[in-house]
Order: structure tokens, then C-alpha cells, then sequence
């Protein structure tokens, strides 16, 4: 073979003459004008006339275009007509063997699909969710009290600029949420909006998509707030139709108007804001504001914590009524509530997506190199007949690298493909609003550069293989030689295990995620979900300013409600919407010191609400009607509530009090000493109130009458989907008042329960589980049965030479020889889950590996790869022998 | 008597040998080996210039313009060390080969 050093001189020749090529027609036609001349001065020596002699050279010379053609041809590269015809060659090869094209595209395509996609999501939800600047630095502050329950924080002004001051705080916005809703054109639209401080625009960091943000001069320190508005994308979308001039035009809102100043792009999505406007800080000691902070660089949770510690027991000391006991500051980045749920269960997909695309890549080198060993008498053959083992490499090379690149095509149409699923069904609210899930590209790359590298090697086997080529004995013995070559088998073997083992790992992953799905939906809820609608009423600020206004105008509407046709029962409610029902607040027990700290959910509800919902009552007796319109201090209990507080008595009769329970008026009305006695009368069944699988919290209910927040909730129960009403209950409400504006949101609650992410993310995960789990045994099916194919091929010229070998002894070898690696391979898989199941256990909270589970997914491996060694072997071991033997 | 073809990977040899002397140019080649070879040889005039260009590819002429004796511009091609090396290894090649088959002729 010629030395690289002289190929590499060749070519750099070679790229001489591109230097030169506009001289080289001249100076070959010169060359052979010269050659014709001197055959014609010949000529004439001999005795033949000049114009004669002339025209005979020219005759003899023959064509000069044509020599000028061969001899540029001789210089030019050659190599594009080479791999022209080569991937002609190759695409015609696919053709002919389209199951095993069709197996190794799907196999890659599988793959690369499902990591790209997986990886995609996890990349946009866990690595880099907000668009906010130096996201990962913002954070919520929240008060821990001694129960481990969480409280919101909400300053004064002057307690924000001290927040404000603090050494581990960079910057810091407050917030007021406000519902408005849009006035001056027909219907009235509800808006959700955000009072922001100013400063908004360099806290987030986030560039507006038109117009500008917010500047600190919207919101002069003295003076009022200007009357300007920044929409959101979505907002923007939804009531303007995306016009591109809204800039500078009015927005009237509750009958006010501002003016737009610019439009967000649409992953700016703070709290949930339709729109922005500035917010002016006042100092008014009963004002209270939402915080957000930014900490400086470098500043950790825990030195943050401990000094807002210290400022917020000062605040504390201020407003004791704000704060609980001996509570602890609580930092959590923003998108920490994200992560602990639904982030570990993402890292397991994940993982499980990983081994799918080892097995899709190891499928392709096993449908590779059993096609490899089939082809090994075709390529003896014609490197005997004259082709160069550098031409033959080529071949092989442009055939995997161009059976690569298809399947790596076909990939990057299913990862778009999934991605797009997998956003259709990623349910609402398991990730932050600000999330927009696209393809991740170095992943992408990385999965197609995988997929290409092994389709290459594993492609360029057989011919790799003819390195030390046994010409003569492959010619002679056919292919028995090749059926016993220990090197290949035992690659193949290989391979084969290891992707059953993978494949029963991702079953038993499968198997688990699906367990843990039945236990989260089953879960004993305690209440009735079904046909009940949530519509809530939010009061205007300034309305129904006293207590018996206010539940006079509740019960009016629950009662216009009621009394419309389908509707089975109204319930009010405030704070008590399950799954997530009720409010932690102190209880005092009487008879108790007073030392003893005790907490429990307070849930304000009418009479009837255990009956729309379905909670039994255990013991005792609910208040009535007339008892709750006069506000009578009646509580009820719930069972936790009874067994936590009173674990050797009974509840019923004894006495507790709320003591945080105070109004706060004109906002938060209540009966005269709402904070006093209340007696207890009866006690309920548990249901969930802290989501879907919190253990339950203890409750007190006592009647919506005694305290009123600024909105109550209607639980609306009809015989069928009561949404179907929703337009009944609104006019219903129109009618008692006109200007109550409904959110648009009227959740049900099957909604409330099927929005938890919990159910959400299990029921994704789950799927997508499974559907790996499906694709892993497709490919591990796919896989088996081309090798099985090709071993039988290969071994009926074996069988048959002993004449007389009959159906069942080529059956029997068959499966003998692949058995080992069936069962190895299943075998290594056991040992993998069984190994993995704490691991699993700890990632996917609780829902580890039942041996059930491992038992029911060893058998289904084992019957699908018998099924998928038999049929193979029985198609071709039916083959008549006389043509087993011409092929010999 | 027509002149027999060049057998098949022969015709670099013959080219080889005929410009181990000298540089040539492409018709003084032609002539050399009609005359050598007594009329018995002959290249096509037609395939004789894309052969010497492969050969300068492959690096074993090298080529240049000069004076001929009738005073006309031609082009010379001479021998490349690698063509030397060539035409060694190419006539050794052949003689064995040639050897082997009058063996065969001989003797069977």
C-alpha cells in the first residue's frame, strides 16, 4: 500500500494543477499542435505533400479535445464521482435489506428522540426555568413557625427599606396583587394586575418586548403614582390581539385610565400579572406589601437567613400579631418549590431516557455486525475478483455513514416531535409559568454525534475485520468459518445481554412509575370531587363594610344559586377549597396553660358544606341556619384535629379559641370578639387538605358568618358538570349585583385535584415511562430477531451439509446458542433493579421496586425473546435443503 | 505487421525505461519505443498524453517547457527519483513474471 506521505504529495499535486488549470487547455493544445507538427514534418520526409501530410497527422493525432479531456481528467479529483457512486451503491443496499434499514433507523431515531426531548424539558424546568436576571439569587421569604408550617411574609413601607439596607439583600421589590377589570368597552374582562415598585425593570432584568418598562419615575417618592401600564405578553395577546400600536394608547381599568407604556415578551410572568403599573410605598402602618429579594453574589441561604433573622424579629417585636412564635426565616430560591417534587422524578426520566439510548445505539452494532457477518462471503468475493480494501472500506464507510445520518435525521424529527407531545400534555402547573420548553441543541448534537459514531464503527466491522484477511479459506468453507468466529459472537453476545439487562431495568422503572401512580390517584381523598364548581366572589375594596351586610349578601347569592334548576347544593366557603384547604392559625385549648403551642387549619364554611361535599360527620351535630346567622361561636373538628388534641377524651363539648382571629376592618369583617370562646359540637371524618398525599393536617370549621375576608367561595354541586351553569350562576349573580365581577378561572373540583402536580407529574412521568419502556422491548424485540435471522441463515448451510439435520435440531441449536445471552442478559437486569430499587426508592418517593413488579417483568422479557428467537428460526428452518446446499 | 498492444500495466514501464536516458519530449517518446521495440510497439498517440500526465500525478515525471531540436517550444518530461524507483521495482516485477511462464511453456 502506498505510504500516506506519498498520497499526501499526490494530492498536494493535485491541487498545483487547480492553481493552474486556466493554463493547462492552452499548454496541452500546444503540446499536441507541437506532437501533429512533428508526425507531419515525418511524413513529408517521407515524400507526402505538406497539406496532405498535415491532415494525416491531424488524422493519426485523433481527437485533441478528447486527449485535453483525459488529461485534465488524470489531475482532477476524482473523489466526488467516487462517493457519488458510492452512495448510490449504499442507498440501494438499504433498499434491498429494508427490515434491518427500517430496524436501524427506528432504533436511532427512538433514541435520540426520547433523550433530546427528555433532556430538553429537564433543561428548561430544573436548569434554567426564569429569564429573569441572576435568577438563581432571587427568593422568597417565608416565616417556619415551630409545627414546620410556612407563612408568607408581607412588610410595611418603612420595614422595606430597612429590608432594602440589609448587608446580604442586593436589591428588593414589593408588590401589591390587585384584580381589576377592564372598563369602557362591552364586557368587562377581568385583569389579575401587579402593583410593582419601579425599580421592577433592573430587578428582573428582563427587556421589554415594545415600548419600555417601568423607571423609577413612575413612582416619584412624593407625588402620586403616574397612570401608566406595562402588559404582559399574554395579556397583550389575549385583549389586544397582539396589535402592534398599543404603545401610547389608554387602558381604562376600574374606571381609571392609564396609559401603555410597553408590552413584556412572553416569559416575563411574575406573579401570574395580566399587567404591571407602578407602586407607590406608602408608610401607612396597616398597608402591607409582598417582598421579593435579590441577595448579593456570593451571599449564602444560611448567612442571608441569620441576618433577615435578626430585622425580622425587631418586626416581629412591632407587629407581634404577624408573626408566629419562635419562628425561623425560611429562604427558598424561586424555582426550589419546582424542583423537590417533580425535579428528582425528572432526573429518574432522565436517566431511564439514558439507557434508551444506549439500547437503541447498541441494537443498531448488533443489526450491524450480524449484517456484517452475513456480508462476509460477498466482500471475500470481490476483493478477490479486484477491489482494493481501501475501495471496499469506502463502500462500507459512505453505506453506515449514510444509514447513520438517516437515522439520525429521522431523530431529529422525532425529538422535535416528542418535545412537542410532551409540552401538550406537561401539565399546568407543575412548572413555573415562566418556562418555555424547546430543544435543547447540545444535547441534540451530542445524541446525533453518538448515534453516527457507533453506526460508523460498528458498520465498518466486517471490514475491519478483513485486516487479516483468510481469503481463501472464507472462499473455500463458505461460511462456516464465519458462524464459529469466537470474536464476533462473543461481541454479539455482549451486546445482546447488556441490552436486555438495560431493557428489563427500564421495565421495572416502567412497572414502578405506573405503581406509584395508582397509589396517588386512588389515595383516599375523604370528600366527593365530583360535578362540584368552584366560582369565587371577590368584594371591591369599600363594599359591604360591616359584618351583617356582608354575610346577608353571601347568603343572597349562594341562595340565588342554589335555586337554580340542576343545582343540587351551594356551600360557602372561604379558605376551605380542597385539596388545599384551610388556613393554620393558633388554637387555644381552654383548660390548657397557655404554654403549650397548638395550631390547626381554619377553614370557614357554611352548614351544608360537609354535605356538598360529602365528608361524613362521626360525631355530634352541625350548627344551622339560624345558629350561623347569628354568628354563634360553634366549631367543629375534624378526626386528626380530635385524636391530636384530645388523645383520651372527646372533643365535643370542650372549648377552643382563635386568638389571631381578629378583624381587620374595612377589609376583614367578623362578629364582636371573634377571638373568643367557641364551643365544640361535632366532629367530621378527615379529608386531604394539605394536597394529595400530605398527611392531614388537624381543622376546625367553624361558620363563614363569624369572620369575612374581602371574598368567599361557592362550591356549586349539580347533577351533571355544572360548569354547563356557569353561565346561569353568573347571571344569577349579575342580578343580586351587578358590578361582581367572576374570575374567568372557575375551577371544578376533579380540576383542583387533577391540576395537583402530584397526579400532574406522576401521571406524565408515567407515561413517558412507560411509552421508553414500550420502545426499549420494540428495539430488544427488533434486535433479537434480525440476529436470530442471520444466525439461521448462516447455519442452514451448517445443519443441512449432515444431511438428514431436521427442523427441531436447527431449532435447538438456535436457541441454545442465543439462550445464555437471554438469560444472562435477564439475569444482570434482576441484579441491576434489585440493586438500584434504594436508589430508586429514595429519587421517586417510595415508589421502588416491588418484586412483584421484578417477577412480572422477567417473564414478559422472557416470552417476548423466546417469541422473537422462534419465529425467525422456525421461517428459516423450514427452507427446502436443496437450496440451503446451492448456496454452498 | 500491426502492432501489438501494450500489455495490460506495461505501458508506464515501457515509458519509464524509454526516459531513463534523458528527458524527452512526448513525440520523442513515441518514436523511441516504435523504433526500440522494431515496429512491434506503439502507443496511440491519443492515450500517450493522458498517461504521461497520470504519471506526473503519481509523481514520477516531472515536466517542463524547453527548446526542441527543430527549434519549437516543447514540453520535456524526465524521471523522478520515485520514477526511478518505479521503473525498478515495475521491471523486476515483469521479469519474474515472464520467467514463470516461459518456466511454464518449457517445462509442462
Amino acid at each position: 500500500m502506498r505510504s500516506f506521505a506519498s498520497r499526501f504529495a499526490e494530492w498536494l499535486r493535485r491541487c498545483g494543477y487547480l492553481a493552474r488549470k486556466a493554463d493547462f487547455d492552452e499548454q496541452s493544445n500546444e503540446e499536441a499542435q507541437f506532437h501533429i507538427a512533428m508526425r507531419s514534418k515525418e511524413l513529408q520526409n517521407e515524400g507526402i505533400t505538406p497539406s496532405e501530410a498535415n491532415a494525416q497527422a491531424r488524422r493519426e493525432f485523433g481527437s485533441v479535445l478528447r486527449m485535453q479531456e483525459d488529461s485534465r481528467e488524470a489531475w482532477q479529483f476524482n473523489y466526488f464521482e467516487q462517493i457519488a457512486t458510492d452512495i448510490r451503491y449504499a442507498f440501494r443496499q438499504l433498499w434491498k435489506s429494508p427490515g434491518f434499514t427500517l430496524a436501524a433507523v427506528i432504533s436511532l431515531a427512538l433514541g435520540i428522540g426520547a433523550t433530546t426531548a427528555v433532556f430538553s424539558v429537564i433543561y428548561a424546568v430544573l436548569i434554567h426555568p426564569f429569564p429573569y436576571a441572576a435568577a438563581d439569587r432571587i427568593i422568597r421569604i417565608a416565616t417556619e413557625d415551630k409545627g414546620g408550617n410556612l407563612h408568607r411574609v408581607a412588610l410595611t413601607g418603612s420595614q422595606l427599606q430597612l429590608i432594602r439596607k440589609a448587608n446580604c439583600v442586593e436589591d428588593a421589590v414589593a408588590w401589591l396583587n390587585w384584580e381589576l377589570n377592564t372598563t369602557g368597552s362591552d364586557l368587562p374582562e377581568d385583569v389579575k394586575a401587579v402593583f410593582i415598585t419601579p425599580n421592577a425593570s433592573n430587578y428582573f432584568g428582563v427587556p421589554p418586548l415594545q415600548g419600555r418598562g417601568l423607571i423609577p419615575g413612575d413612582a416619584p417618592p412624593a407625588g402620586n403614582a403616574h397612570p401608566v401600564v406595562v402588559l404582559s405578553y399574554s395579556f397583550w395577546n389575549r385583549h389586544l390581539g397582539r396589535s402592534p400600536t398599543v404603545i401610547g394608547k389608554t387602558l381604562q381599568m376600574a374606571h381609571k385610565d392609564y396609559t401603555i407604556v410597553g408590552v413584556l415578551p412572553p416569559r416575563f410572568a411574575w406573579n401570574g400579572g395580566d399587567v404591571y403599573l407602578p407602586l407607590q410605598i406608602s408608610y401607612d402602618q396597616a398597608q402591607l406589601y409582598g417582598i421579593s429579594i435579590r441577595l448579593k453574589p456570593n451571599v449564602s441561604l444560611r448567612a442571608a437567613a441569620s441576618e433577615l433573622q435578626s430585622l425580622f424579629q425587631q418586626f416581629a417585636k412591632d407587629t407581634p400579631t404577624r408573626y408566629p412564635e419562635n419562628f425561623r426565616i425560611h429562604l427558598e430560591r424561586l424555582n426550589d418549590q419546582y424542583i423537590n417534587g417533580f425535579g428528582r422524578m425528572l432526573y429518574l426520566l432522565f436517566g431511564a431516557v439514558v439507557l434508551l439510548l444506549f439500547i437503541g445505539c447498541s441494537n443498531l452494532s448488533i443489526l450491524l455486525l450480524a449484517r456484517g457477518a452475513a456480508r462476509q462471503q460477498e466482500l471475500a468475493i470481490r476483493a478477490a475478483v479486484g477491489s482494493s480494501r481501501s475501495c471496499l472500506l469506502r463502500q462500507l464507510l459512505t453505506e453506515s455513514v449514510t444509514l447513520s445520518l438517516i437515522g439520525a435525521g429521522t431523530g431529529i424529527f422525532t425529538a422535535y416531535a416528542m418535545v412537542a407531545l410532551i409540552v401538550k400534555w406537561l401539565p399546568a402547573y407543575s412548572v413555573a409559568r415562566e418556562v418555555v420548553i424547546d430543544i435543547n441543541l447540545p444535547v441534540l448534537a451530542f445524541s446525533v454525534l453518538l448515534a453516527l459514531l457507533t453506526g460508523i464503527l460498528f458498520g465498518l466491522s466486517p471490514a475491519l475485520q478483513m485486516i487479516r484477511p483468510e481469503l481463501e479459506q472464507v472462499l473455500r468453507s463458505g461460511t462456516r468459518t464465519i458462524a464459529g468466529r469466537a470474536a464476533t459472537k462473543r461481541t454479539h453476545n455482549m451486546l445482546l445481554a447488556g441490552q436486555i439487562a438495560l431493557t428489563l431495568l427500564l421495565l421495572t422503572g416502567a412497572g414502578s412509575a405506573i405503581q406509584g401512580f395508582r397509589r396517588v390517584t386512588h389515595v383516599h381523598l375523604g370528600y366527593d370531587p365530583q360535578n362540584t364548581l368552584d366560582v369565587e366572589i371577590p368584594l371591591h375594596p369599600n363594599s359591604y363594610v360591616k359584618q351583617e351586610e356582608r354575610a346577608v349578601y353571601f347568603e343572597t347569592l349562594r341562595r340565588r344559586v342554589a335555586g337554580i334548576p340542576g343545582v343540587t347544593s351551594v356551600a360557602l366557603t372561604d379558605h376551605a377549597v380542597p385539596p388545599f384547604s384551610g388556613a393554620m392559625q393558633r388554637v387555644e385549648i381552654m383548660g390548657e396553660s397557655g404554654r403549650e403551642w397548638h395550631q390547626a387549619s381554619l377553614n370557614l364554611v357554611s352548614a351544608n358544606y360537609f354535605s356538598t361535599l360529602k365528608i361524613a360527620l362521626s360525631r355530634g351535630r352541625l350548627w344551622d341556619t339560624a345558629e350561623a346567622s347569628h354568628g354563634a361561636r360553634l366549631a367543629i373538628v375534624n378526626a386528626t384535629m380530635a385524636r391530636q388534641f384530645w388523645p383520651h377524651g372527646d372533643p365535643l363539648g370542650h372549648a377552643i379559641r382563635l386568638p389571631e382571629l381578629k378583624p381587620e376592618p374595612p377589609f376583614r369583617v367578623s362578629i364582636p370578639a371573634s377571638d373568643g370562646w367557641l364551643q365544640i359540637i361535632g366532629v367530621v371524618a378527615d379529608s386531604q387538605n394539605d394536597g394529595l398525599l400530605a398527611p392531614v393536617k388537624p381543622a376546625v370549621y367553624i361558620s363563614s358568618t363569624i369572620w369575612m375576608d374581602m371574598g368567599m367561595n361557592l362550591l356549586v354541586h349539580a347533577q351533571t358538570s355544572p360548569r354547563r351553569m356557569l353561565h346561569a350562576i353568573r347571571q344569577q349573580i349579575a342580578l343580586v349585583n351587578s358590578d361582581q365581577q367572576i374570575p374567568d378561572y372557575t375551577p371544578s373540583l376533579d380540576e383542583l385535584v387533577q391540576i395537583q402536580p402530584e397526579w400532574q407529574q406522576e401521571r406524565l412521568v408515567t407515561m413517558l415511562c412507560g411509552i421508553f419502556a414500550g420502545i426499549a422491548l420494540i428495539l430488544a424485540i427488533i434486535g433479537l430477531y434480525s440476529v436470530v435471522s442471520y444466525a439461521v441463515a448462516q447455519r442452514t448451510n451448517e445443519f443441512r451439509i449432515a444431511l438428514g439435520a431436521s427442523r427441531n435440531e436447527i431449532l435447538r441449536g438456535v436457541l441454545s446458542s442465543f439462550s445464555p445471552s437471554i438469560g444472562i442478559g435477564i439475569g444482570t437486569g434482576v441484579l441491576l433493579a434489585v440493586g438500584l430499587d434504594s436508589f430508586l426508592t429514595k429519587l421517586s418517593e417510595g415508589t421502588g421496586g416491588h418484586p412483584v413488579i421484578i417477577l412480572a417483568v422477567v417473564l414478559l422479557l422472557a416470552s417476548a425473546c423466546t417469541c422473537a428467537c422462534f419465529v425467525p428460526a422456525w421461517r428459516a428452518a423450514s427452507v427446502d435443503p436443496m437450496t440451503a446446499l446451492r448456496n454452498e | 505487421m500491426q502492432p501489438s498492444q501494450f500489455l495490460p500495466g506495461t505501458l508506464y514501464m515501457v515509458v519509464l525505461r524509454t526516459l531513463a536516458r534523458g528527458p524527452l519530449h512526448g513525440y520523442a517518446i513515441a518514436q523511441k519505443i516504435k523504433e526500440a521495440s522494431e515496429e512491434n510497439l506503439a502507443i496511440e498517440d491519443g492515450s500517450l498524453y493522458p498517461a504521461l500526465n497520470r504519471m506526473l500525478v503519481k509523481g514520477w515525471l516531472s515536466a517542463e517547457w524547453g527548446i526542441s531540436e527543430s527549434n519549437r517550444k516543447a514540453r520535456f518530461y524526465s524521471l523522478t527519483p520515485l520514477g526511478r524507483k518505479q521503473l525498478q521495482a515495475e521491471s523486476k516485477e515483469f521479469e519474474r513474471l515472464v520467467q514463470a511462464i516461459q518456466l511454464v511453456m518449457r517445462t509442462v
